[in-house]
């Protein structure tokens, strides 16, 4: 098991967001975190990065208990984290939000990794230029080498797809499957896209209102289960 | 007091060693040979230059601690005292060479600097009221105590012998003291920029700028880069302090007078670094060429003046990014 959440419980503030979210991922799995806008996905992937105000229950990361472990701890256990909106930060060169992924690396490589470089050459070719300038599309790419630059173990993404232009979904969905089949990264993957968490997931969680109400292998992500949790 | 001021106090006793020198900023001898025209103008821009010298060193840690941190350090000028006296007391009592001093004076104020920032600042960075307050609180409690352990009378750092001569300069004749510390402001400012702008750690300084949680999601530990950029920006502090104790007197209070400037030249700057430099060379200058055209006192209420006028117009300074400004 390379992660396990055991009865854990979000807070922002008092209000728990969270309530009682347990699963296990192993390694080189897909799983996808399905449900309507505001019933927790984000908060999910938060709290595995520490980022709740608080949180009760356990969380373990390759053996280790990372449930009281500062954010900047639990990056360094091999969590690579694509937030919602990609955060990249604006006033950073490409190459600098690259290398802002490579303190988390145990190994000190202070470069921008190859592997960043290859998987995205219009980044390759644009090293200097402002992260602010890049359009929605790109900068996407741009949050998943920085991620990639922490030589992840998993890498959590939420809703990689929103607000992208349909071509570039495409690509994006493509270069997630290679990291996932070819070199072995395990995803956690929020979406909205049913399609691409079809294509690319392995295994599925339900939300409603900070719970899972169903979980199981992607093929059992009926259309019926869709229907009931996702259409609004 | 301002230091230009400062150094024109009268109440200095006629034994101190080295008296002749310790002008300090105010001594520019021109040559004989030059237009009588050209002279007092250059007179008052090179004594521009060194006022503002004297405050970017004093500026340059407020801002680094307010640019990064977002606390206004109200205890800075406490900070420069220290520094003072920390010269002070190791060059009286162990005879420590000035030079060396420096270095010194930025150990145990960064120290200092350290201390505070784990014991207190860092259980208020979400209270940035609660932080003026008690840093203000701390400048009190560190006058105090220096008061009760030095005393309140004036006290004075030695000038190294090598730095009691004039060298020309063009038909400028000026105080090696005075280009030593406008040297010094020069590598400083380089250093601090190039720590910033050049180094790993500066990389962690600014993205915990720009994005706290990003920051610590890509393995930044933002609690260790707030304490270390908190330490330096009081270890320069207290380099500011040696230099101005050498060219001053040292009192327990002389925090309080050097920080106003410091507080303006931030403000105007808008809290950059470069901001910070370009805005203390603007006001040193424009203070020493109205007290040439004016007077002192009359300069300043006019370079006050202009700076309420500046932040009616750009309220986030000078050199504020664009989005910031409103
Ligand atoms: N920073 C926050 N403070 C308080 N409540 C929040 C915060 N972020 C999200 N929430 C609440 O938590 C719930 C889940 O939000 P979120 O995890 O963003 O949902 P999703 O990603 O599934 O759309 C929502 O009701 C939202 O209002
Ligand atoms: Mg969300």
């Amino acid at each position: 098991m390379l992660l396990g959440l055991d009865h854990v419980t979000s807070f922002y503030g008092k209000t728990p967001i969270l309530k009682d979210i347990g699963f296990d991922l192993h390694q080189g799995q897909c799983l996808c975190v399905l449900g309507r806008n505001g019933v927790g996905k984000t908060t999910l992937l938060r709290t595995i990065m520490g980022l709740t105000d608080r949180m009760t229950g356990d969380i373990q990361m390759s053996g280790a208990n990372i449930s009281t472990a500062p954010t900047h701890q639990r990056a360094k256990y091999g969590l690579g984290y694509i937030p919602q909106g990609r955060q990249i930060l604006a006033k950073f060169t490409v190459k600098e939000n690259i290398l802002l992924g490579t303190f988390a690396r145990s190994d000190g490589l202070g470069e921008v990794p190859p592997l960043c470089l290859s998987l995205f050459p219009y980044l390759a070719e644009n090293l200097e230029k402002q992260a602010g300038l890049l359009s929605g599309g790109q900068q996407q790419q741009l949050a998943i080498a920085r991620a990639l630059a922490t030589n992840p173990k998993i890498l959590l993404l939420d809703e990689p797809t929103e607000g992208i232009q349909p071509n570039i979904v495409h690509e994006i969905g493509q270069t997630l499957r290679r990291l996932n089949t070819e070199f072995g990264i395990t995803l956690i993957l929020t979406e909205q896209h049913i399609k691409v968490a079809r294509k690319l997931g392995d295994a599925f969680l339900m939300m409603e209102n900070g719970r899972i109400v169903a979980r199981g292998p992607i093929a059992e992500m009926t259309d019926e289960l869709v229907e009931r949790h996702m259409t609004i | 007091m301002p230091p230009s001021r400062l150094l024109k106090h009268k109440g200095r006793p006629r034994h101190a060693p080295d008296a002749q020198w310790r002008r300090g900023i105010g001594d520019v001898a021109l040559g004989n040979s030059l237009s009588a025209d050209i002279a007092p103008i250059a007179n008052a821009l090179i004594l521009g230059l060194s006022i503002a010298s004297i405050w970017l060193i004093a500026a340059l840690g407020l801002a680094i601690i307010y640019g990064a941190i977002g606390v206004i350090n109200m205890a800075h000028g406490e900070f420069i005292m220290l520094g003072a006296y920390t010269s002070y007391a190791l060059q009286s009592f162990f005879g420590l060479p000035f030079l060396l001093c420096i270095p010194a004076a930025f150990i145990v104020v960064a120290f200092i600097g350290l201390l505070l920032e784990r014991g207190l600042i860092r259980y208020l960075y979400k209270r940035p009221l609660d932080t003026l307050l008690a840093t203000w609180g701390v400048s009190l409690v560190l006058t105090q105590l220096v008061r009760l352990t030095f005393g309140s009378d004036p006290k004075y750092i030695a000038v190294p012998e090598m730095f009691q001569s004039n060298v020309q300069l063009g038909f400028v004749n000026l105080s090696v003291l005075r280009i030593f510390v406008f040297a010094l402001t020069i590598v400083l400012v380089a250093a601090t920029a190039f720590l910033f702008y050049r180094t790993r750690f500066g990389m962690q300084v600014r993205a915990v700028m720009q994005n706290k949680e990003m920051a610590a999601s890509f393995g930044i530990n933002a609690d260790r880069v707030y304490m270390l950029t908190f330490a330096l920006g009081a270890g320069l502090a207290g380099v500011a302090g040696s230099l101005l104790g050498v060219l001053a007197i040292v009192l327990p209070t002389m925090g309080t007078a050097y920080v106003v400037q410091a507080f303006l030249v931030v403000v105007v700057g808008g809290g950059t670094i470069l901001g910070s430099v370009v805005a203390s060379g603007l006001t040193g200058e424009f203070q020493s060429v109205l007290a040439y055209v004016t007077n002192e006192t009359f300069a300043r209420f006019l370079l006050y003046l202009l700076i309420v006028v500046l932040l009616r117009f750009r309220p986030a300074g000078l050199f504020a990014p664009a989005k910031a400004r409103r």
